[in-house]
């Protein structure tokens, strides 16, 4: 078992969206799904896509590209959701994130990760927990995926839903 | 703690429960003996219980009080305030002495220790009374006996009662201190000395007991040895036992015929037999009840019924796809098949609710006891009263969290409301003041009304406290509902001085989120001199709806069909998009587009679809695309991501797998009218 977690600690799960690539402690991926429909929620901020049926669940998605500051996902054939479990205000909570496509699962060791750039980067870096080079040629930032839905980013959340609605 | 404690841990706890309801009833009717041998009953069950698993304090502890009350069943003692007093004590005490926190346990002894101290002053000081009431003359003692009662009891252990550690003369012992009592060891079957086992029982009794008992406390006193024994109580219809004493004499020696012994000693008092026999049949009257209360219910772990009705959610939920699918196959036979298994899963549905429902009336003996001691400690004389909440059933998850809300109004009412009797009289009302609490069902809400005949809350005071407070601004112009909403805000309480109870400015607003909470309302309503009403109103259910499918910008959306008035097709001419304002039916009401608000692009239609719901009395009007039918809708949780999207209360899975978002049509109108 111990052996187990360790091998997921090390595990990372890395996925594209736009030309960059990311990824996530594959401990906090429970499922890649397939793209389906998804049923918006009215007056909701705009990176909040909506929400879909996981077998017979209600799942929360959000734009991920949105999230970080990109233009809205694109629908094609390789975009796919990330179903994630992560703690919001020390509750799990499963929620679905959008990727333009999914990678290959990464093994990372702790030294090899490079600490997050502080400057200089065009989209949000406070959810970077890292960075990692990839044969020496590509640069993965690999995200934390709990701080993407820390309660300051809830209240962010709903200061930019009234925002919303007064632009609409 | 073993298996067995727990389980008696969780016996106790309801009987402790059973206690404080009775202890309420005897506080309002002091006298009803009935009531006296029920608490004593379960103060009896209570202390074999405790004694049985081993809670030696709590056992010593009940063993006082089951003393005293002994005294107050036998008319030795009045129950008077002082009794009910030390009973609720008591109470309190036994919640914490069972309680599988033992910190808990050790923290409450001294407290034991006190009680038990005035308990058995209490005790001590009625033997001194009886010795002198035995005192006086016989002629006192004549009049008593024509209530007194006479058994026979035939006591025969089994030869192996030692073995369990039983000392038949304990019993006999106890038997003797409930009255007059005359023993005859029978010692015939005693065999001969080479064949005795001494671990055996041989010796079986006769024994002829008169006085103020009845047939269970003499059955009470066997009532660990009854398995173990051959045993007869029997009422003798006769009196005046120890005046016979030439056939007690006679007894001595010679074995007792219960047939015989009556003809010998009957003496006339027909009248008298007669009402004793109906008080017996009253008696087991009850007893039945209460045998069949036990037998038709039984105990289920909670996380049992949450897990049946999120299967009988998904079962819905599957009916609904093989619904869909049996109407592209043209087969009799499934069509038959499927409406079968939609009218099983209806029934089911409904039978599960039922099963996670239980009735209000599982709070109210806290609400009473808080009443209660409230009321004591800051001297005001209060009934409290219910309505409908025996017949009212809720959720058990909402009745959990209905309890600290409902409990900070009654203080409230308690300490700010209602006036004290002097007070009261002068107003010229009756000295006792009156909190009803009354439940009711409407539609698929559940209102709870808890209606106080106190002072009321003067508009005019809140306004001004608002103002001083800095929550309104002092020209602000606003309604009496929309003052008395004041109230609920954070940091307000017009209370002059700030008490032990409220006053801190901390309670209507946590009262307010906690009812939110479970997707309810609350409000106040309230007159000056007459009374305060404070209405909690709480969805029925909050998993399954019957719902009104309907679709607005090519997405499905659920109406609860409870809040549906009616459906108009409308031509668009008719209305009038600047005042937003439709006329129907020869009545001017409001309406939404939904469509045009969710998106903000407005569609070009000639006709529209009008929903018209009810909204604070009021109809209200909420356009649509397109109407598409009936729906028994499982309410889903979209989660705490959407929870600033409160007019969306949930998503419901569709047959073909898709999800249409269940809007709360109240929550909507609310939003879109302050924009």
């Amino acid at each position: 078992m111990s052996t187990d977690n360790k091998k997921n600690l090390n595990s990372f799960l890395s996925f594209k969206l736009g030309d960059e690539i990311y990824a996530a402690n594959v401990s906090k991926v429970l499922n890649i799904l397939e793209m389906v429909k998804i049923t918006p929620v009215p007056k909701s901020p705009s990176y909040m896509k909506g929400v879909i049926n996981l077998r017979g669940t209600v799942l929360p998605v959000i734009d991920t590209r949105i999230k970080f500051g990109m233009s809205a996902t694109e629908f094609k054939t390789n975009t796919c959701i990330l179903v994630l479990d992560v703690i919001v205000d020390n509750e799990s909570l499963m929620v679905g994130a959008l990727a333009d496509s999914v990678q290959e699962v990464l093994e990372i060791a702790p030294e090899q990760i490079l600490p997050p750039p502080n400057i200089g980067s065009k989209f949000r870096t406070e959810f970077i927990s890292g960075m990692f080079k990839l044969n020496d040629e590509q640069f993965i930032m690999l995200l934390d995926m709990d701080k993407i839905f820390t309660s300051d980013e809830l209240s962010h959340m709903a200061e930019s839903s009234t925002l919303d609605a007064v632009l609409e | 703690m073993d298996n067995f404690q727990k389980r008696f841990l969780e016996e106790a706890i309801d009987l402790i429960n059973d206690l404080e309801k009775a202890s309420l009833a005897l506080d309002a009717n002091q006298s009803d003996k009935g009531i006296i041998e029920e608490i004593f009953r379960i103060m009896h069950s209570l202390k074999g219980g405790s004694a049985m698993f081993g809670f030696v304090k709590a056992d010593h502890f009940t063993h006082n009080l089951e003393s005293v009350f002994d005294l107050v069943r036998k008319g030795k003692i009045p129950v008077d305030d002082n009794i009910i007093t030390i009973t609720f004590s008591s109470i309190d005490l036994l919640k914490a002495l069972f309680n599988e926190n033992e910190d808990l346990a050790e923290s409450v002894l001294p407290d034991v220790e006190k009680l038990v101290v005035v308990m058995k002053n209490i005790v001590g000081a009625t033997a001194v009374n009886t010795g002198s009431i035995a005192a006086k003359p016989a002629a006192n003692q004549n009049e008593t006996i024509g209530k007194r009662k006479c058994f026979y009891v035939l006591f025969k252990p089994q030869a192996s009662l030692f073995k369990n550690g039983t000392n038949p003369l304990y019993l006999t012992d106890e038997l003797c201190s409930l009255g007059t009592c005359f023993v005859f060891p029978r010692l015939n079957e005693i065999p001969a000395w080479a064949s005795m086992d001494p671990t055996s029982a041989y010796i079986w009794w006769d024994i002829l007991i008169e006085g103020d008992i009845s047939h269970d406390q003499v059955k009470d006193v066997f009532i660990f040895v009854e398995d173990y024994c051959q045993l007869k109580i029997e009422e003798l219809k006769v009196s005046g036992l120890s005046q016979k004493t030439e056939l007690l004499e006679k007894y001595k020696t010679q074995a007792i015929n219960v047939e015989t012994l009556t003809i010998e000693l009957a003496s006339n008092k027909e009248q008298e037999t007669e009402d004793t026999n109906k008080q017996r049949k009253v008696v087991n009257g009850i007893k039945n009840l209460k045998e069949i209360n036990n037998n038709n219910s039984i105990r289920v772990d909670s996380s049992k019924i949450d897990k049946m009705m999120n299967l009988v959610s998904e079962l819905i939920t599957t009916q609904a796809r093989l619904s869909l699918f049996s109407e592209t196959i043209d087969s009799p036979e499934l069509s038959a098949v499927t409406e079968n298994m939609q009218k099983l899963s209806k029934q089911l549905r409904d039978t599960a609710f039922s099963i996670s429902l239980i009735p209000l009336q599982h709070l109210v003996t806290r609400f009473q006891r808080l009443v209660r001691d409230v009321a004591a400690e800051i001297k005001k004389d209060v009934a409290f009263e219910t309505e409908g909440t025996e017949t009212t059933e809720l959720d058990r998850s909402i009745i959990d969290s209905l309890n600290e809300p409902i409990m900070h109004i009654l203080r409230n009412s308690l300490d700010h409301g209602l006036e004290t009797s002097e007070e009261r009289v002068r107003k010229g009302k009756s000295p006792q003041g009156k909190i009803l609490m009354k439940a009711f069902y409407s539609g698929t809400y559940v209102y709870i009304q808890l209606i106080d005949d106190g002072a009321g809350i003067d508009p005019e005071r809140i306004r001004a406290k608002a103002v001083a407070n800095g929550i309104i601004s002092a020209d602000a112009v606003l309604t009496q509902k929309e003052i008395y909403n004041l109230v609920f805000m954070a940091g307000f309480s017009t209370a002059a001085v700030v008490t032990d109870l409220s006053g801190r400015g901390v309670g209507m607003d946590v009262v307010r989120r906690k009812i939110t909470d479970i997707r309810g309302e609350v409000e106040i309503d309230s007159k000056v001199d007459v009374g305060t009403t404070i209405t909690i109103k709480i969805p029925l259910t909050l998993s399954i709806v019957d719902g009104l499918l309907v679709e607005i910008d090519s997405h499905n959306f659920i109406f609860p069909l409870s809040s549906v008035d009616k459906i108009y097709a409308v031509d668009h001419k008719q209305m009038s998009d600047f005042s937003q304002l439709v006329t129907l039916e020869g009545e001017r009401i409001p309406y939404y587009n939904l469509s045009y608000e969710f998106t903000g692009v407005a569609k070009e239609v000639d006709v529209e679809q009008i929903v018209v719901v009810r909204f604070e009395n009021q109809k209200v009007g909420i356009v649509i695309d397109k109407v598409l039918g009936e729906y028994q809708a499982v309410l889903k949780p979209l989660g705490k991501l959407y929870r600033n999207q409160d007019f969306i209360s949930g998503a419901s899975i569709l047959g073909d797998g898709s999800l249409a978002l269940v809007a709360d049509p109240n929550k909507i109108i609310k939003k879109f009218a302050n924009n």
